[in-house]
């Protein structure tokens, strides 16, 4: 080390373990045994700088270039990975203020616990005291416990313990800006002074002003390696050029980033509006569809019931639909004396009269019967039209009436619907299913099947 | 090593400050203050007393002096060990910020608790004079039990202060591990009462010589022989030595760490 520098540093590097999932308790220690993974990011990748006696070095760059850490380094905080680093003379770093102060003891007694963490030994302390308090301004307070002072009196109290103590080096991290303006000028005044006495400084800021007032010379880190050193003045003139080129280039970044942010925004709230929307008109059709539904169904119910009124003999199964232009009043189901019935023989006479009432007069009406045993197979079915040739013209009320002379239906239990067709359409007025659920018994006859007919047998 | 020692040596006055902030801030808004660190021993001796005279009489003849001659400095150890693993780690913000030798804050809070019993040993006398057991010119010779015992409660604090930073169950683990420790040790019970081999497995605890010296000097008065003073102190600086060794390995990464 030469005899007239304070500090050598000789390719110094740094690097930090970033733990991917830093894991301190016992269960993740064992979980990740042998995954304690982690990056090495290296904050310093070898700078070299001398700083000679007497000499003030402002250390100047972005956030996360690395200043921080050189001066960690330099105050034997941190370790360096590689080279080396030698200082003459007692140091004493201005990193923390206030370090271990007790809230409850008085400012006086936090005075010394401070500068016995500085390295100060009591008896040093007893020396300056009237220094500090002074310097500090607490005079009427310095008795009273530190839980009673203000931030800025605490800042006060801190600084002045820092400040006035006897260093060759002195280190100062980026904490000038304590107190009100003129606790600060008074500060820097004090750091000047110093200087001017033969103190070495080095001192971390981003206070640029401060910087060129102060120092003889300015370092400039950037990622890590020193880009640029020389006189304070053109080196911060030149750092703040490119930072502001920076800063320009970087508010340009991010305008772009936001304006694609609004765009982005935009677009996913018309995205959302437009589900939205569909999303409702699906809703509103389900509904509506729901309510149709419910409506058929109430309908049909009320429409089902209504087929009890219009046939007392009405079946459990009725089921009415229909458009309801024209409709039944009135259907029976009678027996060859006339008398409602739902039970016949085979040969029975049966009758179906059915009264309808119509809006419309002169309208074309087809009634039609279809018989359908209790195993769904439909047996038979017969119209007005097909039989009569001509369509029913509708009145306001009017009645039908269909015979059968001889039943010939074998026994079984059988449904009979009815219905009132539009003519050359599949649409019906009115259409009962299962209207009547009749029996049919035949006593004396041994056919099998469905039908009974009329035969013989011969032997020739 | 050497050079780390004149560094340690450089910073005393940070231990004594240390260790007064921690007396007295403890008690600084309590009524009655520093009296407590008194109160504390006595209140804890009247209990045991109450305890054992009454309701569980033992065997031992004065028993509650034969106790309170091994808690006494037993609470020492316990709570050197118990708070102090946490030190580096309570104090991260000042680790990371400011340069001091590491080991001041493990020094401080062991001192500050062998204040403590320094302390609570004036109720100890105070006890012992006014009881059947008295006191004899032995007690000349406490002062190199207690610094044998500081030593080994340092050893250890500065072994398991600078593991919890890097593995933070340690401080509980510790905890645990004290409170089996106090029964592996000869406080409430006497050694000889149990088998020669559970004995002689009982003084691979450094704790045991230790606590057996207290009760020689105060409670048996019997003059201890050269070779026993000497063991003490020779368990005291080992240990002291592995924890130190142990501390310094670990410590270059403690501003990283924590």
């Amino acid at each position: 080390m030469r005899p007239e520098n304070a500090i050598e540093v000789r390719d110094v590097r740094k690097n930090f373990k970033i733990y991917l999932d830093k894991g301190h308790m016992l269960r993740e220690r064992v979980i990740h045994w042998n995954r304690n993974r982690y990056e090495r990011r290296e904050v310093l990748k070898g700078i070299s700088f001398d700083v000679k006696k007497g000499e003030s070095v402002g250390l100047i760059g972005r956030n996360g270039c690395g200043k921080s850490t050189t001066l960690k380094l330099l105050t034997r905080i941190l370790r360096p990975n590689g080279g080396t680093i030698e200082i003459q003379g007692r140091v004493c770093s201005l990193i923390e203020l206030g370090a271990g102060f007790h809230p409850d003891m008085s400012g006086r007694e936090n005075i010394y616990i401070n500068a016995s963490i500085f390295g100060i030994k009591a008896k040093e302390v007893d020396r300056r005291i009237a220094d500090i308090i002074r310097f500090s301004e607490l005079e009427e307070f310095i008795d009273n416990p530190v839980r009673t002072y203000s931030s800025g009196m605490y800042m006060r109290l801190a600084f002045s313990v820092a400040i006035n103590v006897d260093a060759d080096v002195l280190l100062i991290d980026e904490i000038l800006a304590v107190g009100d303006n003129s606790f600060q000028t008074k500060c820097f005044n004090k750091l000047k002074s110093l200087k001017e006495q033969g103190t070495t400084i080095v001192i971390v800021s981003h206070a640029l002003g401060q910087i060129e007032k102060l120092c003889d010379r300015a370092i400039w880190i950037d990622e890590g390696v020193i880009r640029q050193e020389g006189s304070a003045r053109k080196i911060c003139k030149e750092y703040l050029e490119k930072m502001e080129a920076s800063r320009l280039e970087r508010a340009e970044l991010e305008y772009r980033m936001q304006l694609e942010d609004e765009k982005r925004k935009k677009e996913e709230e018309e995205r959302r509006k437009e589900e939205r929307k569909q999303e409702e008109e699906r809703q509103r059709q389900e509904k509506k569809r729901e309510e149709e539904q419910q409506r058929k169904h109430e309908e049909e119910k009320r429409r089902n019931a209504s087929c009890r009124k219009i046939a007392t003999q009405c079946g459990p199964d009725a089921r009415r639909n229909g458009s309801g232009e024209v409709q039944f009043t009135e259907v029976k189901l009678l027996d060859a004396e006339g008398r409602e019935s739902l039970c016949f023989n085979t040969g029975d006479k049966m009758t179906v009269t059915m009264k309808y009432q119509s809006k419309a007069v002169g309208e074309p009406l087809n009634f039609v019967i279809c018989l359908t045993r209790d195993d769904w197979v439909f047996c038979y079915g017969n119209a007005f039209k097909s039989m009569t040739k001509q369509f029913c013209m509708s009145k306001k009320s009017g009645e039908v009436e269909y015979t059968i002379e001889r039943l010939g239906l074998l026994k079984g239990k059988y449904f009979m619907d009815v219905r009132l067709q539009k003519p050359n359409s599949e649409e019906c007025y009115d259409i009962i299913y299962s209207l009547f659920e009749f029996e049919v018994k035949s006593p004396g006859l041994h056919e099998a099947g469905m039908l009974h007919m009329d035969c013989r047998w011969e032997e020739k | 090593m050497l050079k780390r020692m004149t560094d340690i040596y450089e910073y005393r006055d940070m231990v004594f400050s240390l260790v007064k902030r921690e007396l007295r801030g403890r008690y600084q808004k309590s009524v009655l203050g520093m009296l407590w660190t008194l109160l504390n021993p006595f209140f804890q001796i009247i209990i045991y007393t109450f305890v054992f005279t009454v309701i569980f009489p033992s065997s031992i003849e004065n028993y509650y002096i034969y106790l309170m001659t091994g808690i006494i400095p037993w609470n020492f150890f316990t709570e050197a060990l118990g708070q102090g693993a946490g030190t580096i780690v309570s104090n991260a913000e000042m680790t990371k910020k400011i340069y001091f030798p590491r080991e001041i804050l493990t020094i401080a809070a062991v001192t500050a608790k062998f204040v403590n019993m320094l302390l609570a040993f004036v109720v100890v006398l105070a006890f012992l004079l006014f009881s059947q057991v008295g006191i004899s010119w032995h007690i000349v010779l406490l002062p190199v039990i207690m610094f044998a015992e500081y030593l080994v409660a340092l050893g250890f604090t500065l072994f398991f202060s600078a593991i919890t930073v890097y593995l933070r169950d340690m401080e509980y683990i510790v905890s645990v591990l004290l409170m089996a420790w106090i029964w592996a040790t000869p406080i409430m019970y006497d050694i000889n009462n149990l088998g020669q081999q559970v004995g002689r497995l009982l003084l691979l605890n450094p704790m045991t010589p230790i606590m057996m010296s207290y009760r020689n000097l105060l409670y048996y008065h019997q003059t201890p022989t050269l070779r026993t003073l000497l063991g003490v102190l020779g368990i005291g600086f080992v240990l002291l030595v592995i924890g130190e060794l142990v501390f310094v390995r670990l410590e270059g990464n403690f501003a990283e760490e924590l």
